[in-house]
């Protein structure tokens, strides 16, 4: 019989200790649940095929690394606070609205009021919405672990589908993002309007100065084994004067940068074409270019 | 791993014996009798089992039990008072709203704490609260009307 434990540590500490002792099993870091927690159900609904290892269900709900706060220019994000809490912040809404974009379209009130920012990152689906957004936000995450904190840039984080580089015992703790001077959209194509996973999601950064684009960033998630910067598209903007021509040119080449699949939602095919779509939205509406174009 | 889980549904103080995998859902309507809120789909998907876990919506087929140690649910059986229905249960009554009725005591949950902390919301903001809540027999422009005539004060909350 499959075997089952929790655990609730109430401090870092007690974590570490926890994951000493059952290393050689299957452990399980939840925060909020809502990805891990249909996973579960799903599993337990089916005849159990062998052996399998006890899990250990860690919940990291007590730790204390919740709450949204400006420090010396860069607002710091607990990895535990919650969607609703993110997208109701003041801060969030002033300084980062593609945050708060992305999130309105991640899920509804009764998911956002338990899922948190750090579950949707850590959970690691190539599809996820806050992903791209804090990419080209150039976002840093905190990554706890027994000999301390390392800070990692977000576009390092990620391995492929459902992994990341936090080793065994490591657990996000915050992300920071420095106040750029310019400003973001994030567009997503779900299948339908609400409560859905992304078929693609984009996030574009631009900052203009006297016409002139300065910096550029671009993201798009669901097109990848990860989240992906569009390094070959930005080069293409990076100085070059602002228009709608130059826009398009650069988010027709986002197929170069993407490596789509087949599947459940749409075909590669699709995405290469609708990505193009997506971003060229998403950068006409960062740089407050009406998207009709 | 049993344990003794300890919290309050409805203002009452229960205690029942749980395991690691059991959700808040399978709590409520298996082991203590609650049963408005339904297993529609067991992953997150359609809502009919939302209830409100300390003043905010939840899917509670998505809340481990051991969680809520401590914590106050609150589910269409706690909302009746004397007797008399709650507001938004008159409205989707009223209105016609529930026809199966399988996905109603989702969206009473769903939109009584959204109104509890939004009283002035738009008709799009109606929806966007709800989108979380499927209704097969496709019941979501009634829904809908009902909770606009509650935000319009035709039923003071």
């Amino acid at each position: 019989m499959r075997k089952f434990f929790y655990h609730a540590p109430s401090s870092l500490w007690e974590m570490f200790a926890i994951v000493d002792e059952f290393r050689s099993e299957d452990l399980k870091l939840v925060a909020g649940g809502t990805d891990y927690v249909p996973r579960l159900n799903r599993m337990l609904s089916q005849i159990p095929t062998g052996e399998e290892k006890p899990t250990h269900i860690i919940y990291l709900g007590k730790l204390d690394f919740k709450g949204i706060r400006e420090v010396d220019g860069c607002v710091h994000i607990g990895a535990l606070t919650t969607l609703s809490v993110v997208e109701s912040s003041k801060l969030i809404q002033e300084k980062f609205p593609v945050l708060i974009q992305a999130i309105k379209s991640l899920a509804g009130i009764s998911v956002k009021s338990i899922a948190t920012i750090g579950g949707n990152i850590c959970n690691a689906s190539p599809a996820a919405d806050t992903v791209t957004p804090l990419m080209v936000l150039s976002a840093t995450l905190v990554v706890s672990g027994k000999e301390g904190d390392r800070n990692v840039p977000i576009e390092k984080f990620f391995k492929g589908p459902g992994k990341t580089v936090l080793e065994v015992g490591e657990v996000l703790k915050e992300i920071i993002i420095k106040i750029p001077s310019g400003s973001a959209a994030f567009m997503k194509l779900g299948r339908r309007k609400a409560e859905t996973l992304s078929v693609v999601n984009a996030s574009a950064y631009v900052d203009v100065v006297d016409g002139i684009i300065k910096e550029v960033r671009m993201a798009a998630g669901a097109v990848a084994p990860t989240p992906v910067r569009c390094t070959k598209a930005e080069e293409m903007l990076r100085g070059k004067s602002l228009s709608t021509e130059v826009i398009k040119e650069a988010a027709n080449n986002i197929p170069a940068d993407i490596s789509p699949i087949d599947d459940l939602r749409a075909s590669a095919w699709y995405r290469n074409r609708v990505s193009t779509v997506m971003m060229k939205r998403a950068l006409l509406s960062a740089c407050h270019l009406n998207i009709e174009e | 791993m049993s344990e003794i889980l300890k919290f309050n549904v409805n203002g009452f103080p229960v205690e029942v014996i749980v395991q690691p995998t059991d959700t808040l859902l399978s709590v409520l309507r298996d082991k203590l009798n609650v049963v408005s809120p339904k297993c529609g789909c067991n992953h997150g998907d359609c809502g009919a089992c939302t209830v409100l876990l300390e003043d905010e919506a939840v899917k509670s087929c998505l809340v481990l039990a051991m969680t809520v140690v401590g914590k106050n649910v609150l589910t269409v059986e706690g909302l009746m008072k004397n007797g008399e229905m709650h507001p938004i249960q008159k409205a989707f009554q009223d209105y016609g709203a529930p026809q199966c009725g399988a996905c109603t005591p989702g969206m009473v949950m769903a939109a009584k704490a959204f109104l509890d902390k939004n009283p002035n919301p738009t008709v799009e903001e109606v929806k966007e609260a709800l989108s979380g809540n499927l209704c097969r027999c496709a019941g979501y422009k009634k829904y809908t009307e009902a909770l606009m005539a509650v935000v319009n004060g035709e039923y003071p909350l």
